[in-house]
């Protein structure tokens, strides 16, 4: 009994000791990283947030209000455990898959923004690979990212073309990992993003199919979140660490600033070239928006269904009650930047248009 | 003269007779006794989960991995991770072992090989398996052949060693009493050398086994669709730690068993001893 008491004394006061970090803390966690372990993000606006430092600006009349920034190379997983662990107040650019099992695991988070939509997956093989198809990846060895939103979009595709992850012979490997075991021929093939672009131009890998050119639905999904905790002990940090990500996402989308954001990316290692093979013949905006429609929140609970279908997680997961938008919508008013994205219903028909369709690449 | 008083003493102590019947309650007692930690920590454990003193994501209650388990016997998802496992094992095991029984037999009996060959050995045995993993994926890839490659080596280190100081050790008297008796090279080793060098064999042995099924676990983790070392990884991967947890427990289970085995085995082959001890 007084075991017990002393266990319950040491675990409730090393909680106390992370809840009183927690106080001046702004800490946000980064789902992946750079070329070589590089700490800096790409494809996103969390990246332009990150390396033109709009949290810290954004927080500077904050007293004592110490941001911090940690981008985990085991991806959503890692970062998950983190959160579970009380050691992240933000998951910035955190997957639809991980957020959605970490949720069904009893996370307490809020999905403060969308962070990113339409994200395409490649699927490269090497040069001399007789994989032509998707369906030419049937007992075949493929590499696989598992628990990242990588795992469900590449079994969306798999089910698009009638096949499932019993089909295939998927390989636990990381994204580092998995280039260098299909270079090196030990995987026949690996799902993956836009780091698979350069490779290609070298003729390292070949790239036989994306989901740019299949259903736009394909692709993969990420917000914005912050953990309970945090959102209520400091409603006006979040608010202003809210308005930081919108102003980045501002920057991020405007065809103005294509190719500073490009240059901002490629602070990951990945070439300029990449993301200019990456976005052609898209608009940024396609995929960097902070704003939470119907679209997004139909996309959600289409991923959760089928994450649940396909054995990924074990409960339904409640997706309408996730979302606090009132922190988006008051940084979209207070920047006047209401109607600056598009807006579309559940089936993806646009409802209102946005400014930053309009905007042109400078120069 | 110590001797002779552990003789006279050992009568008063457990008796002539009765010590049969004592036996069975030390047996009893004995595993009562080992029984006492686990059972603590599994009340620890229990408490903690039902308090919430931990996230449920990082410590799921016992019920929960209990359930898990029986989900995996269900679908047949957890036997089949435990056979594919433990068909890695027995095949590295094996290999590693007839490897190092045949290397240590060959450096406890030839000075020359063990000129040869010890240096090297032993400056090989330093570098920690997955020392070699980086070399080898290269070699021969992530297939079976680098799980096969990397238990067998972690098998065979302890194996040799054991085996050679096994035989290195063999009382002289033994052999000078073979030599008495006229015995050819073979039957001097069938009869008295490896009879002699059972126990250490053994002691390689068994740590050759245990550490065959500890480094399955680490190649499953690296790279692989199936057997408990991936379960674990992916249950990690989809926060399912409950997943990790049964797998712990099924990995620990059987390696209790499988070292149980080998001693129920040596025990059988050293029966010729006299008692344990003299």
């Amino acid at each position: 009994m007084r075991l017990n008491l002393l266990a319950g004394a040491l675990v409730a006061g090393l909680m106390a000791a992370a809840s009183a970090d927690a106080g001046t803390a702004v800490r946000i966690g980064y789902p992946g990283v750079g070329l070589d372990d590089r700490p800096f993000a790409y494809g996103d606006y969390v990246a332009v947030a990150h390396v033109n430092e709009l949290v810290q600006a954004e927080l500077k009349d904050e007293p004592g209000v110490e941001v911090s920034w940690t981008f985990f190379r085991g991806a959503g997983p890692a970062l998950n455990e983190s959160l579970a662990a009380g050691q992240l107040d933000f998951a910035a650019g955190l997957g639809d898959l991980p957020s959605i099992v970490g949720r069904s695991r009893g996370l307490k988070t809020k999905f403060l923004a969308s962070a990113g939509i339409h994200d395409p997956i490649y699927l490269a093989v090497p040069p001399g690979s007789d994989i032509k198809t998707i369906d030419g990846l049937r007992g075949r060895k493929v590499a696989q990212f598992r628990g990242t939103n990588l795992q469900i979009a590449t079994d969306r595709v798999l089910e698009a073309h009638g096949l499932t992850e019993k089909d295939v012979r998927f390989v636990g490997l990381d994204m580092n990992t998995a280039t260098a075991a299909l270079v090196s021929g030990n995987v026949e093939a690996s799902f993956g993003g836009s780091e698979y672009i350069e490779l290609a131009k070298s003729g390292v890998v070949k790239i036989i199919y994306s989901t740019k050119n299949d259903s736009p639905t394909l692709g993969r999904n990420s917000g914005l979140f912050v953990t309970e905790a945090f959102e209520q002990a400091h409603p006006d940090l979040t608010a202003k660490v809210v308005k930081a990500f919108v102003k980045a996402a501002r920057y991020a989308a405007d065809e103005a600033d294509r190719s500073a954001v490009f240059q901002i990316w490629s602070k990951s290692g990945l070439p300029v070239s990449t993301f200019e093979a990456d976005f052609s013949d898209e608009r940024l905006a396609h995929r960097v928006s902070p704003v939470i429609d119907d679209y997004i929140v139909a996309r959600y609970k289409d991923q959760a269904a089928r994450a649940k279908a396909y054995g990924l997680v074990k409960k339904d997961v409640d997706v309408d009650g996730w979302f606090e938008t009132k922190y988006l919508k008051q940084a979209l008013t207070e920047l006047h930047l209401e109607n600056f994205w598009p807006t579309f219903d559940a089936k993806g028909e646009k409802v209102t248009d946005g400014v930053v369709e309009q905007t042109k690449v400078s120069g | 003269m110590a001797g002779g008083r552990a003789v006279a003493a050992f009568p008063l102590v457990a008796g002539g007779g009765p010590a049969v019947r004592r036996r069975a309650p030390e047996a009893v007692r004995r595993l009562a006794t080992g029984l006492v930690v686990p059972a603590a920590l599994l009340a620890g454990w229990q408490v903690t989960a039902a308090n919430g003193w931990l996230p449920e994501q990082i410590l799921p209650a016992p019920a929960v991995v209990l359930q898990t388990a029986r989900d995996g016997l269900d679908d047949g998802s957890l036997l089949a991770a435990t056979v594919t496992s433990l068909g890695r094992v027995a095949r590295g095991f094996a290999a590693g072992g007839a490897a190092g029984l045949l290397l240590g037999a060959a450096m406890g009996l030839s000075p020359t090989a063990r000129r040869l060959v010890h240096p090297l050995f032993l400056a090989l045995s330093q570098v920690p398996v997955l020392g070699w993993v980086p070399i080898l994926v290269l070699l021969v890839g992530l297939d079976e052949a680098l799980k096969l490659i990397v238990i067998a080596w972690a098998a065979c280190l302890p194996v040799v060693l054991g085996t050679m100081q096994g035989i290195r050790d063999v009382p002289p008297a033994y052999l000078e009493l073979g030599r008495a008796l006229s015995f050819g090279r073979w039957s001097q080793l069938r009869t008295v050398v490896l009879p002699a060098a059972v126990p250490s064999i053994f002691t390689g042995l068994r740590e050759g086994l245990a550490n065959s099924w500890q480094t399955l676990v680490v190649v499953e983790l690296l790279a692989s669709y199936e057997g408990l070392g991936y379960l674990m990884t992916y249950g990690r991967q989809l926060f399912q730690l409950e997943l990790v947890l049964v797998a712990m427990a099924v990995v620990g289970a059987i390696g209790l068993v499988l070292h149980l085995l080998l001693a129920a085995l040596e025990a059988r082959l050293q029966r010729w001893r006299p008692a344990a001890g003299s």
